[in-house]
């Protein structure tokens, strides 16, 4: 049994052994001497573990009487926040050589906050969902004030944490409202109270404070707040991470708690997530549109694209959670070929986040402009971009669910959204001359830029790579 | 050749200009142009099965999740518009290739527009919806590349930007209005939407769906008020002006509506949105294309009122129109498109486009006179030109169209905007052509050789043939391409010149009048209109934009300004607003349980924590008195617990709350006395009603849980039940924690243990910094006590070490049937150590430590570990608890579990740890070198033997 149990679980085992022997690796042998061996075996590691889950077999695997849920949900978000994470860990070596950040702990702690990722979205118990959740904050409250001399990085990770650990208790409190209306903390357990009782008042309130823990970590509005700061804070290659992985991780470990755990209780958090959404969609287009920070400004795109991501949710059917994870899959692909962008703007040595440093930009590295110009097209949803197609598919899983006006609201958020994406093309293309951006960009870092940009905009021609087929696949697990 | 290939044509094409500029120029172009002419051979191909009236499809199946398939369909008005896009294309190639330069480069030029062709040729070839999207956004991207293509010119920019904001806008209108129509149809099929007009026109989605997709339309096609951007965009080249300002994207929006009319078309809302939109653009377009002095600039006006005409004529819904629609875009793209490399050829020349620096050039530039003047002749609508039978048309069906009620207003409007057609097209003619030669042209004003002319030279001569001979040049393709736009039988009707003497033929008369009327008094009309005060578009745009922008930095900087007190407050209205929302919707069973009777000592309780906490908040700012206050706030927290029958509780609770408030004395010890003052009395009112209303939230939703039973038995059932039985002792609380989880507390002593490592090493590393000497140098905000080690403390602590020492024991060993344990006991014993630290100072203690605190906490995990390890001796699962009764001479039977082992490593841990950390933290406040000449131990004598010294 115990053995049955480990084998379900190995990869997230492997991992954390990985990290715990990279700790001690490091601690003993010579500290940020290795930090470079260290962050390339990671981003081995995560690589070959996403591999692994890839090729598991088929079905649902359950561990730990439930607690523990390896199904083809998991796999897909897993494989999808694991290569998440070993892109951005590679990407990020060059900024931290660059910036004096090479420390061995960057990659310990994404190494921990992925088996925390991996956790949140295998987890089929409030418990697991709990220390998964925990594992992987902790580990980013200490990423996102990494860069300890920094008065706004240490600020905006004490600022994540205090509300995070708020976040948290909220989540717990509406944990054992659950706990104590439905008698168990699994969430197959709950889920069949509920069909039998229905749903009660407190159980109501256990469902509504948890959704404000998750909705904290997804970083939907109105909880919303720590994201701009901590974005902006950290230094570059956090943020990259923090948009990517984290996010899917997040917005996984939600659709399974809500549909897992709170399967019969759809017309119940319908509501409240088309309120969570609609608030996500509008402040992060609107505010976004003041912003003179690049990575400010991609804070707001991430509250408004986890809205969009939570029209999928809302739906509360198999077609949405589909849209969920195609969008997801579609937006770390995004984020990714945005911050390896990012991580290159730079003046003299100096990083610059300036928006307005990309004037001209066309004129200067017309190679690179031209791929910011897809992406930003694709974070706008126009097509034929792959953005485009995701936003698609959430909008109509909307629509097939009843939800006609929340898809209205998306597309008019979109509209208003696109405007500042668009600016940033206009800048580039058709702005005033400024001093040039220098920074030079490794070679990893162009590949990463062209492979992401040329996805997105050749992927809706070759049948998404497939990715439509893995995300029905994987959310028809969660309905059955 | 498959429609495929057609499509896709371009885009493949698309790479060799590129490769090929390195062998030459005239490869490139050749190329280029070959790429074209094949497209347009395939077209070719399948066009006499068009005009047979048959419809050429190519279906593939793309995303079939999405219902997007890659259908494409040729029927008609596709026929029509790729064999523009193509042909126009064609020409533009050939023109382009004399009108750049040395120093462009041609290479990229030629790729984007062989993107933009492919674009134009996906939407007007595309069966499906989704498709025309995809390919309507990319005619977008592949646009701004071409007008950005000269970006080193500031106005070439600024018009850019402007045209990506409006089209772009207006191209997610567009999704949106055709997701929209896909919804009510149920496909995204441009076939079967076709099919279904009753269905779209009786939803309740129709009027949305029309709006959103008339924006998408109008911004595309530049129609009143998204005109504005049209002129701005002519900064870009002119080949790119040409082709696609005139001939083929600012069609793509006619396109869609003509592609649509058979489904949208028909209602009222149609009627008055697109008919007046058109009529107000072509007559606003043609009043300032008079007054524009810039070539290019005049031009683009006049393709607005002229894109405004046809949109009126789709607008007005009769099959008659909608074949005059179809000519005139015809005749437009002929004459407009010669027009502009006319317009270029001049610029090339004579180095300005200013038409108030031109004038007289009819001898200089013969062969581009002649061409401008019939072009310009036949936008003017002068008989036999092509312009002139389609505007004949056009006014014809403006005669009879009632608009509101009124049978003038729309044939005057039309005769007006007509007339000064007429006049700017005259003005073209003569105010740069005609009149005196002048002296002071920016260069010498001369022909261009035959490369340059023959595109438009080819574009006149076709509007002169389709003016003489009308029926037979374009006859059957404006039948069949204007059967596809009604979708039924067409109407009668009659290319030809002569109609006799009809309305339309006076109103053309007065039109042209005017226009020679108008041109005559162009000087002084010019002046009036420069001194006339009108709206800048794009003044009004920036306007807008950056009132937007500053609405979302107000909203942001608001909400967002960095202060965490308010986003906690923010994050705290939302959990309440949502938990009231649940409190409110969710059902609840009756209240089924009594309240329990108040006694006088509960209530007193009560009053004293309302009251302490009250003074907590109020006296906040003087940080001993608050503590002071914590403490009672805590101690009767502990008292009720235990009132409530939770002695285990009370005891944690109590002997934690000792230890948390001697490590809040010795942080004071560092802190000045009071706090800074920080709020603002609005602040303090928002903090005050938040905290009031969580906390009443909280209260209420506590009352709610409590008068009712539990829905789920209770799970202390199962522990009250097998407490005694199964882990031997009759303390529940404490079985639980040595037995039943004993795994758990196993894991909490550990972390605990780390913790207090942490912490030691923490201060190592900190305290081997320059910090020490900030800690040891620092000023107090009150002077030290003259005594730092009273005598009374001194001898109070000494006699009650071995009492609290004993209590601890005796708390431990009851541990497992009475209230207590090693967790408590640990505590107690720590509490006695740290009176000793405390009344003595830190020298003095840890001098007289015989073992460290990291081994007692390794101690104690290690004890806890090896006792669950004892399980694995009797084979049983790790940490399986086993007891058995001992009797012993001369006392009672007693009891011995292994879990009063494991409780042993429990007390050992949470000893160690406790005094670890109290023993780093105190550390910060260590000065070794203030008072520790005395010996701290008690000897009465030791002022005298220091007197004694001194002397």
């Amino acid at each position: 049994m115990l053995s049955e149990n480990l084998t379900i679980v190995l990869p997230e085992l492997l991992l954390a052994g990985y990290a715990m022997a990279a700790l001690m690796f490091g601690v003993f042998m010579g500290k940020d001497r290795q930090a470079e061996l260290i962050l390339y075996g990671t981003v081995v590691v995560l690589a070959v573990l996403a591999l692994m889950i890839g090729v598991r077999p088929e079905g649902t695997h359950v561990a730990f009487n439930g607690a523990f849920v390896d199904d083809g949900f998991s796999r897909f978000a897993k494989v999808t926040l694991l290569l998440g994470s070993a892109v951005m860990l590679l990407l990020s070596r060059e900024y931290l050589k660059r910036h004096d950040l090479m420390k061995f702990e960057f990659p310990v702690l994404i190494a921990l906050a992925s088996v925390g990722m991996m956790m949140m979205v295998s987890a089929g118990d409030l418990m697991s969902l709990y220390m998964g959740l925990e594992l992987q904050s902790l580990a980013l409250y200490v990423v996102a004030a990494f860069r300890r001399d920094s008065l706004r990085s240490t600020e905006a990770g004490l600022k994540y944490f205090v509300l995070g650990a708020l976040s948290s208790g909220l989540l717990l409190y509406g944990a054992s409202f659950v706990y104590g209306y439905t008698g168990t903390t699994v969430f197959s357990g709950i889920s069949a109270v509920i069909v039998e009782e229905g749903v009660s008042m407190g159980l109501l309130i256990g469902l509504v404070f948890m959704t404000t823990g998750l909705a904290f970590k997804i970083s939907a509005a109105p909880f919303h707040m720590w994201t701009p700061d901590v974005y902006e804070g950290s230094p570059t290659p956090v943020t990259a991470f923090f948009a990517t992985a984290p996010k899917v991780a997040a917005a996984g470990m939600f659709a399974r708690v809500m549909l897992d755990g709170f399967g019969g209780a759809v017309a119940d958090w319908q509501q409240i997530l088309t309120f969570l959404a609609i608030l996500s969609m509008f402040i992060g287009s609107i505010a976004a549109i003041g912003q003179t920070n690049i990575k400010r400004l991609m804070a707001y795109s991430s509250i408004g694209h986890m809205g969009f991501a939570l029209v999928g949710l809302a739906a509360g059917t198999q077609a949405g959670v589909a849209a969920l994870l195609i969008y997801l899959a579609v937006y770390v692909v995004m984020n990714v070929g945005t911050f390896t962008f990012i991580l290159n703007m730079e003046r003299d040595g100096r990083p610059i986040t300036d928006i307005s440093a990309l004037n001209q930009y066309s004129s200067v590295a017309p190679g690179r402009a031209f791929a910011l110009a897809i992406l930003m097209f694709s974070l706008a949803g126009i097509p034929p971009m792959l953005g485009f197609f995701s936003k698609y598919y959430v909008f109509s899983a909307a629509v097939d669910a009843g939800l006609i006006w929340l898809a209205v609201l998306g597309v008019v958020a979109s509209v208003i959204g696109a405007f500042y994406y668009l600016r940033i093309i206009k800048l580039m293309y058709f702005g005033e001359e400024v001093d040039p951006l220098t920074g030079r960009m490794p070679v990893t870092h162009r590949v990463a830029l062209a492979l992401s940009s040329a996805a997105l905009l050749l992927g809706a021609f070759v049948q998404m790579f497939g990715v439509e087929a893995l995300a029905t696949q994987a959310a028809a697990s969660l309905f059955n | 050749m498959s429609l495929f290939l057609i499509a896709a044509l371009p885009f493949l094409g698309a790479l060799l200009p590129g490769l090929l500029i390195r062998a030459g120029r005239d490869a490139c172009a050749i190329v280029t142009g070959s790429v074209t002419l094949l497209a347009l051979i395939g077209l070719g191909v399948n066009a006499p099965a068009v005009l047979r009236g048959e419809i050429v499809t190519a279906r593939i199946d793309w995303i079939p999740g999405l219902g997007l398939n890659a259908n494409f369909f040729l029927d008609g008005l596709g026929l029509l518009f790729a064999g523009m896009i193509l042909g126009i294309g064609l020409l533009v190639i050939i023109y382009a290739r004399y009108y750049l330069s040395r120093n462009d480069a041609m290479g990229r030029f030629y790729t984007f527009l062989l993107l933009f062709q492919g674009a134009m040729v996906g939407i007007v070839l595309s069966d499906n919806v989704l498709m025309l999207l995809v390919f309507w956004e990319l005619t977008s991207l592949s646009s701004f590349l071409l007008i950005g293509y000269w970006n080193h010119l500031p106005e070439g920019r600024q018009g850019a930007r402007m045209a990506l904001a409006v089209t772009g806008a207006g191209g997610l209108a567009l999704i949106g209005g055709m997701l929209m129509l896909g919804n009510i149809v149920g496909s995204y099929d441009l076939s079967v939407i076709l099919e279904s007009k009753d269905v779209i026109q009786s939803s309740p989605l129709y009027l949305p769906a029309l709006i959103l997709i008339l924006l998408g339309c109008f911004t595309k096609s530049a129609q009143f008020p998204f005109h504005f951007w049209l002129p701005h965009a002519m900064a870009a080249p002119t080949p790119v002006s040409a082709y696609l300002h005139s001939a083929t994207m600012v069609k793509a929006g006619l396109f869609l509506m003509a592609r649509m009319w058979p489904v949208l078309s028909g209602t009222e809302a149609w009627f008055y949105i697109v008919a007046t939109t058109g009529l107000i653009t072509m007559v606003v377009g043609a009043v300032i294309a008079l007054f524009k002095d810039d070539l290019k600039g005049l031009l683009a006006f006049s393709t607005v009122s002229h894109l405004g005409l046809i949109t009126m004529l789709l607008g007005f819904g009769t099959p008659i129109a909608a074949v005059a629609a179809v000519f005139h875009i015809i005749n437009h793209a002929t004459f407009k498109a010669a027009l502009f490399m006319t317009a270029g050829i001049i610029d090339h020349g004579a180095h300005t486009r200013d038409i108030k620096r031109l004038g007289g050039l009819r001898t200089l530039m013969p062969v581009t006179f002649v061409i401008a003047t019939v072009a310009s002749l036949s936008m003017a609508g002068i008989p036999p030109l092509n312009g002139f039978l389609s505007k004949e048309m056009m006014l014809e069906e403006a005669a009879h169209t009632v608009w509101a009620g009124s049978h003038w207003l729309l044939p005057v409007l039309a005769c007006l905007g007509a007339l000064f057609s007429a006049a700017y097209s005259f003005r073209y003619i003569s105010h740069v052509f005609l009149g005196p030669k002048r002296e002071d042209y920016p260069a010498t004003p001369h022909d261009p050789g035959i490369g340059m002319w023959i595109a438009p030279g080819l574009l006149v001569v076709l509007a002169i043939l389709i003016g003489l001979f009308p029926k037979t040049i374009v006859g059957t393709l404006v039948a069949i391409a204007s059967g596809s736009v009604i979708g039924g039988d067409l109407p009668y009707y009659s290319l030809k010149l002569w109609h006799g003497v009809n309305p339309a033929l006076i109103m053309s008369g007065i039109a042209v009048a005017g226009g020679l009327v108008l041109l005559w008094l162009h000087g002084s009309l010019d002046k009036l209109w420069n001194a006339l005060p009108r709206p800048e578009a794009k003044r009004i745009f920036d306007i807008v934009i950056s009132g937007l922008t500053t609405l979302a930095r107000f909203f942001t900087e608001r909400t967002h300004n960095g202060s965490f007190a308010r986003y906690a407050a923010i994050f705290f209205v939302f959990v309440f607003g949502l938990g009231y929302y649940a409190y409110q919707s969710g059902t609840m069973v009756a209240a089924d349980r009594t309240m329990l009777d108040a006694s006088p000592v509960a209530i007193a309780g009560w009053v004293c924590l309302i009251v302490s906490t009250l003074c907590v908040v109020t006296f906040h700012r003087n940080r001993l008195l608050a503590l002071v206050l914590i403490g009672v706030t805590g101690l009767i927290v502990s008292m009720s617990f235990n009132y409530l029958s939770a002695p285990d509780l009370a005891l944690t609770q109590i002997s934690v709350e000792a230890v948390t408030i001697i490590l809040l004395l010795l942080a004071l010890n560092l802190m000045p006395k009071e706090t800074p003052v920080e709020l603002r009395s609005g602040r303090k009112l928002r903090d005050a009603v938040l905290s009031i209303g969580g906390g009443l939230g909280v209260g209420a939703l506590i009352y709610a849980m409590m008068m009712r039973d539990l829905v789920q038995p209770s799970i202390s059932e199962f522990h009250i039940a097998n407490s005694y039985s199964g882990g031997g002792g009759t303390n529940v609380v404490n079985v639980i924690l040595v037995d039943f989880r004993g795994f758990d507390t196993f894991g909490e002593i550990i972390v605990l243990g780390i913790a207090a490592i942490v912490i030691y090493a923490l201060t190592e590393s900190i305290l081997s910094t320059g910090i020490r000497g900030q800690l040891l140098n620092r000023k107090p905000d009150f002077p030290i006590a003259g005594d730092a080690h009273p005598m009374m403390m001194v001898v109070a602590t000494r006699v009650m070490m071995p009492i609290a020492l004993m209590v601890a024991a005796y708390i431990f060993f009851r541990g497992h049937n009475l209230p207590g344990g090693g967790f408590i006991a640990g505590l107690i014993a720590a509490i006695a150590l740290i009176m000793q630290y405390m009344a003595s100072g830190f020298s003095w203690a840890s001098a007289r430590q015989r073992f460290p605190y990291h081994g007692i906490i390794g101690a104690g995990v290690l004890v806890a570990a090896l006792t669950g390890m004892g399980a694995w001796l009797n084979e049983m699962p790790f940490l399986t608890s086993a007891f058995s009764y001992v009797y012993l001479p001369g006392l009672h039977k007693f009891e011995l579990a292994t879990a009063a082992l494991f409780d042993l490593g429990v007390f050992l841990a949470v000893f160690g740890a406790v005094l670890l950390a109290l023993e780093s933290l105190s550390r910060y406040a260590w000065q070794p070198d203030d008072a520790t000449e005395h010996a701290m131990d008690i000897n009465p004598a030791r002022d005298t033997a220091v007197v004694e010294e001194g002397k």
